[in-house]
């Protein structure tokens, strides 16, 4: 399975739901096929998660997709316990694992390459929907269920790992743009301010 | 610390806005927990490591919410790479509530401690995180809206430390 297929799948699924994406190639992919002011762009490891947590949590009436990694969810895999225990209905947490640490000029297997399982471990912290994908078709069967259903899910997807990614021309679009842009497009759809010029 | 300290600073963070707290139990402030669960004003999220409490917190701050996360100073040093890529680079205002282990006004200062102490605030200026000591209830009210009001001014986190009486 492809990340970059899944993505191209998904994107125009999208509606109102609240994306959080975290660092690297991902990053790059939904940011090229995903032009939506309610998409966040992390653009660091082992974060996205819990942001997702904090705005699934804030906002329990609209959906938050999170799109992790293998590396950046074995960074803080203190995020998991804490994810079953609160258990927001409104989540839905894709790990794009393709079993290794890939920059741009390394690629060097990651412990889900070895003995590690995922969605083992996401069960074992008590996340009951937890499950392991690895073709297309499952992926999209899953993400359905993400887009109409409510309830926690937790799908580790096992994707090859790709550079067309380094392919795709970067965003110019730094990080304070993206979250003022964020934050703007949801004081306007949820009718309240959050960001406001006095303390 | 005292039953009556506890209140006051839980008035205190309710006065100022703050709802939504992210928290890892420890020993110095642990009396303002179950008052704070009490309120339904607060919404409460136990985390297993002060580095989500962070995390956890500025998602809920991008979503609307006037957030605290509650730690052991040793937190601050667990938590730092959280507090610098999330909250002071992405400019997210979260109220850190930190008690001051180690400090010179520590009452249950010990040689397991210190270390923390000493180091904590050349870490939160390393960070550039803008820091208050409390060391009482004097002002408290004023002193925590003054926090969130810095930290909302700023967009940034801002650490509220607490030691002597609070340490009691």
């Amino acid at each position: 399975m492809i990340r970059y297929d899944c993505f191209e799948w998904l994107a125009p699924q999208m509606t109102d739901q609240i994306v959080v994406t975290w660092l690297s190639g991902q990053r790059v992919e939904w940011a090229h096929l995903s032009k939506r002011d309610a998409d966040l762009n992390l653009g660091s490891m082992g974060n996205a998660l819990a942001v997702g947590i904090g705005l699934a949590l804030a906002l329990p009436h609209r959906k938050v997709f999170v799109f992790e990694s293998d590396g950046s969810v074995l960074l803080s895999l203190f995020n998991l316990p804490t994810l079953a225990n609160l258990n927001p209905p409104n989540m839905a947490v894709f790990v794009f694992d393709h079993q290794a640490y890939s920059g741009t000029r390394v690629s060097y297997p990651s412990e889900t390459a070895g003995k590690a399982d995922l969605a083992a471990i996401a069960r074992g912290s008590g996340i009951e929907h937890a499950v392991t994908v690895t073709e297309l078709d499952d992926f999209k069967k899953e993400a359905t269920d993400a887009l109409n259903q409510s309830g926690l899910r937790f799908v580790v997807c096992k994707i090859e790992e790709t550079v067309g990614h380094r392919k795709i021309t970067r965003s110019n679009v730094d990080l304070l743009e993206t979250k003022y842009r964020f934050v703007r497009y949801l004081e306007r759809t949820e009718g309240k301010p959050i960001f406001q010029g006095r303390g | 610390m005292e039953q009556k300290l506890a209140e006051g600073l839980v008035d205190a963070l309710h006065a100022a806005g703050v709802n939504f707290i992210t928290y890892l139990p420890e020993t110095r402030l642990s009396e303002i927990i179950p008052l704070l669960q009490s309120d339904p004003s607060f919404q409460m999220v136990p985390v297993g490591s002060e580095a989500e409490g962070v995390s956890i917190a500025a998602g809920a701050a991008l979503g609307g919410k006037v957030v605290a996360s509650y730690m052991e100073g040793t937190g601050v040093y667990v938590s730092c790479y959280n507090i610098l890529t999330v909250g002071v680079r992405y400019g997210v205002p979260m109220l850190l509530l930190v008690s001051y282990v180690g400090s010179f006004a520590d009452r249950r200062n010990s040689f397991l401690y210190v270390q923390r102490g000493t180091k904590l605030i050349p870490q939160l200026e390393a960070l550039d995180v803008q820091y208050q000591v409390i060391r009482n209830g004097e002002g408290l009210e004023r002193k925590v809206k003054d926090a969130v009001r810095m930290m909302n001014s700023l967009k940034q986190p801002v650490a509220l430390l607490f030691t002597e009486d609070f340490t009691l």
